[in-house]
């Protein structure tokens, strides 16, 4: 997940592209597309040059209108959440990192391509990515590719698959890092935020 | 007069080689006059190195217009550009548009992958004294197992404690502004802009790059507005300034102007009865200051846009001859010859020239180009237009040609009744509560030099700036630090350590910050202490890359390659071959290179608070190299100084002309200046009293009024009999057009011909009023003095 994150604002940082349709109207008739929606997530990183790959899981929460939480639990507890006008990044209840969109306009282009990456929103992924997919009765697969060489440099190759929901997101950036990350346990409405979560929003 | 005819004839060759030169000069050489305020300074005060940082820093940001194109979203504000580039398009050659470049947003970071190890923010740098090694391990700990910890590029063993990365992320923020689907893009909480770099083809200052590019502008934002719901667009630019600023003048020019014209034609016509005499004075105005510009031209080769208005102001005084020699012409017997009416006028037209003449000159013994060529320009065009006078009016104005008109008559009969200063107990009185107004009204005189008070933008173009600052946070073109050194290294060291000094005015928010070639490349000494720094505190055996290893599982080879391939050997990075590189392309005008013998640099600031610029000014005091320039405070020290150059030039051409008096009147000397002395005085007194600061124009209005009073003193002392009224009638006569045509600019919005204008309304008139007061008693039941007809 980290891999987006960073290939993400660096890229954002230098350019960004837009424009065009794909056939993804399929896609986008399955994802169920909740105002909110938690789950698990497990995350499996493997970098070059590393023999043992880095395991770390924690839960996620994506918010219509308000934003996307990702709080990791193991191995070290940490908290990012990403609002239309920042990206803060929590270290128990202390704030390790503040980006706002005052210092780095990108923000809101970053945080709004996450949001739509984790929600499946393919049609506003467009505006960044060629968005090639196929779809079965069970489920759907994609694969996106920047539309900006320098975006695509940064970022590499992102997949992504599921059904109702995004199930599966796999990213191979050029460096040889490589990132997957599984969800799970996927709830929707207002319960689905613990307290705890919703005090963060 | 077959003498005169031959002189007339000898100064019409004169005149014609004058038109000859003047045509080859403008219309063969097409000279343009210096606007560069700064060329006025003293030669052994220019720098070269400071002119070229002025080039490059105020030059091109006065050829810049800053368009932002915003509406709500980004595909609006695209439609929006779209459009407005559109109609830009349509005018080519105006405006050019900036172009941007593809190939340079994909390789953005390549230049400085290779140096990764040397470029550290100020904060990382103090990090890596000061922090503990389990910071740093838990540092990349958390950045490898949390999702977000700031940006990372390339592989994690790159950059394993995101140093790189948040070097990067630092230089990202010295503009808001980013390169977005090959726009140029920045955003408030609002909307999304296109921004426009556009550069103006044409001067800024040329009436016709205003008058062309304004409607364009007007029209493309129009066009904008028009494709995209929610549109705004801001623009900001020197030539809007200077656009709105000759829009208002030649507003101006046209009420005012049309206006004193008005009044001139009809005082000379109910004076004269002919438009005659108005033909002959501006003619002789005219061939003055086409010879003053020759002479100048030839004696130093180029001419400043301020000499030569206000030198023409200055030879505006000529007028006095031609009115002196047509009001006598009107009084005198119509049977009177008049070359040898000429004659008898000759020593007191012969004394206002001299006068003149000579208290003008005192500006040349001043340190300034501005005020010596003001001064050779002014003395020259009076005595061309005073020889016009001498040598052509005697025969173009015959006996009987000019007739009284009735206001000739009836103003001539107020003299009779006039009061006069007579020493004793009621003058002491008028004396001492003039002078008490006086001092009163001088206490309370201020002064204010500053540039930006002669200027009155509308309130339209101030608020696009200040809009558009928030927007772009861009440096101010005319505040900065001059950084010089033997070498490109000695400039980056020196800029450093500057920098070292602004860094706690960034915390006090004086400035948001500052732009800085060492920024992208520090100095070689930098970038080897900051190898030693990182590979001593991060790499070595044990440190905390070695523990990150173990945290995270792997063995030593795993420390033992990611060292070596961080510690990589690398060259350091050069200013020569960061500025040969795309990324370089926003600072390069920062970089000045080697100009003469020195390398030099400029550091911009940021987000100015312009309450903290004395902090600013001594903030690089002491560093070896270091110079703060302020082309606005610049500017304004020289107004300051000239006013007060000019200041002394008034007082000791008061000196001058009163001893020049002196041989002829003796003790009446006193009362030819004496009207003039008052008038000045209680002008300032005015300007105090209404709360005035003091200005350059104010100081040369009062050396005017010096010019056409002194004339106004010697008029009525020549011929002091106040049965004479053809003295009275010249005064009268160049004090009215005088008043109409400076004084009127009294009315002017434009604070400089504000400021001059008043002082000539009041000064004028006050001279106009005095000067009868001081005329001489004689005895006029006796014989008319052997000087009249």
């Amino acid at each position: 997940m980290k891999r987006i994150f960073s290939a993400l604002t660096a890229a954002a940082l230098l350019c960004a592209s837009a424009h065009a349709a794909a056939p993804i109207a399929r896609i986008q008739a399955m994802l169920a597309k909740p105002d909110v929606m938690c789950g698990r997530f497990d995350q499996t990183k493997h970098l070059a040059g590393m023999n043992k790959p880095l395991a770390s899981s924690g839960r996620f929460c994506v918010v219509a209108g308000k934003g996307v939480l990702w709080r990791t639990l193991k191995p070290f507890p940490n908290t990012l959440r990403l609002t239309r006008d920042e990206i803060v990044h929590f270290e128990g209840d202390r704030v390790a990192m503040r980006l706002d969109a005052k210092q780095e306009p990108t923000v809101r282009m970053i945080n709004s391509v996450l949001f739509s990456l984790l929600s499946g929103d393919l049609a506003q992924l467009e505006s960044l990515f060629e968005v090639e997919g196929s779809a079965d009765a069970v489920g759907w697969k994609v694969a996106l590719k920047a539309r900006a060489p320098a975006l695509a440099k940064a970022i590499g190759a992102i997949a992504l698959d599921g059904g109702a929901y995004v199930r599966n997101i796999h990213i191979g950036e050029a460096s040889g890092d490589r990132t997957d990350i599984v969800f799970a346990d996927i709830k929707t409405g207002e319960a689905a935020l613990l307290p705890e979560e919703a005090a963060l929003f | 007069m077959t003498g005169h005819k031959g002189l007339a004839l000898a100064w019409a060759m004169v005149v014609c080689l004058l038109l000859g030169h003047n045509a080859y000069l403008w219309l063969g050489q097409r000279i343009v006059p210096d606007t560069d305020i700064l060329a006025l300074l003293p030669v052994q005060e220019r720098d070269p190195v400071l002119q070229q940082s002025f080039s490059h820093m105020v030059d091109a940001a006065q050829q810049r217009v800053i368009v932002l194109v915003g509406a709500p979203d980004w595909a609006g504000a695209q439609r929006a550009a779209d459009a407005y580039g559109a109609v830009l398009a349509s005018r080519p050659g105006l405006l050019e548009q900036a172009k941007l470049d593809g190939q340079a947003e994909s390789d953005w970071l390549a230049p400085f992958q290779a140096h990764r190890l040397a470029l550290l923010t100020a904060q990382q740098e103090r990090d890596l004294r000061d922090q503990p090694p389990a910071f740093w391990t838990g540092n990349a700990l958390a950045r490898l197992y949390s999702a977000f910890a700031g940006p990372k590029l390339g592989a994690f063993r790159d950059d394993p404690f995101g140093l790189f990365g948040g070097w990067v992320q630092e230089r990202a923020q010295e503009t808001p502004v980013r390169p977005r689907d090959g726009r140029l893009f920045v955003a408030d909480a609002e909307r999304q802009y296109v921004l426009l770099p556009l550069t103006l083809a044409a001067p800024a200052f040329s009436m016709a790059a205003q008058e062309a590019v304004l409607p364009l502008l007007g029209r493309a934002a129009a066009a904008a507005r028009q494709a995209a719901p929610g549109v705004q667009v801001i623009s900001a630019g020197v030539v809007l300034h200077a656009a709105a600023a000759s829009s208002q003048a030649s507003g101006e020019v046209e009420t005012i102007g049309l206006g004193s014209l008005a009044g001139i034609v009809l005082l000379t016509w109910f004076t004269f009865h002919s438009l005659k005499p108005i033909g002959l004075v501006l003619l002789s105005i005219g061939i003055g200051f086409l010879g003053s510009l020759s002479v100048c031209w030839l004696l130093f080769g180029r001419v400043h846009l301020l000499t030569l208005v206000f030198g023409a102001s200055l030879i505006g005084v000529a007028q006095d001859y031609g009115m002196y020699f047509l009001c006598n012409r009107l009084a005198a017997d119509p049977a009177c010859d008049s070359a040898r009416l000429l004659k008898r006028l000759l020593p007191s037209l012969g004394l206002t020239l001299l006068a003149a003449v000579i208290g003008y000159l005192g500006l040349a013994f001043t340190p300034f180009p501005g005020l010596r060529h003001m001064a050779v320009f002014s003395a020259v065009g009076l005595v061309f237009a005073w020889l016009t006078v001498v040598c052509w009016f005697p025969l173009l104005v015959g006996g009987g040609a000019l007739r009284s008109g009735r206001l000739a008559r009836v103003y001539g009969a107020a003299l009779a009744r006039w009061p006069r200063f007579r020493i004793g107990r009621a003058a002491l009185a008028v004396l001492a509560a003039f002078a008490v107004l006086a001092g009163f009204g001088w206490s309370r005189l201020t002064a204010d030099d500053d540039i930006r008070s002669l200027q009155t933008p509308p309130p339209q173009l101030v608020s696009d700036q200040l809009k558009l600052g928030k927007l772009l946070d861009a440096p101010t073109p005319v505040q900065y630090f001059l950084v010089r050194g033997a070498s490109s290294e000695a400039v980056l060291q020196r800029e450093e350590a500057l920098k070292h000094r602004l860094d706690p005015l960034v915390a006090a928010r004086a400035i948001s910050g500052y732009q800085a070639l060492s920024n992208w490349v520090p100095s070689a000494r930098t970038q080897a202490e900051r190898r030693v720094l990182v590979e001593s505190r991060l790499l070595g055996e044990g440190g905390p890359l070695t523990q990150l290893g173990k945290a995270i599982g792997e063995d030593a080879a795993w420390s033992a390659a990611t060292r070596a391939h961080l510690l990589a050997p690398q060259a350091p990075l050069t200013a020569e071959e960061f500025l040969s590189t795309p990324p370089s392309e926003p600072w390069r005008h920062l970089w000045l290179g080697q100009v003469g013998s020195v390398h030099a640099s400029i550091v911009a600031l940021r987000g100015l608070d312009y309450a903290a610029l004395p902090l600013l000014r001594h903030a690089g005091d002491g560093i070896e190299g270091v110079q703060w320039v302020d082309k606005v405070g610049e500017i304004s020290s020289v107004l300051g100084r000239y006013r007060q150059y000019m200041g002394w030039a008034v007082l000791a051409a008061y000196a001058l002309v009163f001893a020049l008096l002196l041989p002829r009147y003796r003790g009446r000397a006193w009362r030819v200046l004496a009207p003039t002395a008052l008038a000045s005085i209680a002008t300032l007194a005015v300007l105090g009293l209404t709360a005035q600061p003091l200005q350059l124009f104010h100081v040369l209005a009062l050396m005017l009024l010096l010019g056409v009073g002194v004339d106004y003193g010697i008029f009525m002392q020549e011929q002091p009999d106040r049965r004479h009224a053809a003295p009275w009638l010249a005064v009268g006569l160049s004090a009215a057009n005088t008043i109409l045509s400076f004084g009127l600019l009294g009315l002017s919005r434009t604070p400089a011909l504000h400021a001059f204008g008043l002082t000539m309304l009041i000064g004028t008139a006050l001279v106009w009023l005095a000067v009868p007061c001081f005329t001489a008693e004689t005895n006029e039941s006796a014989h008319a003095p052997a000087t009249t007809d």
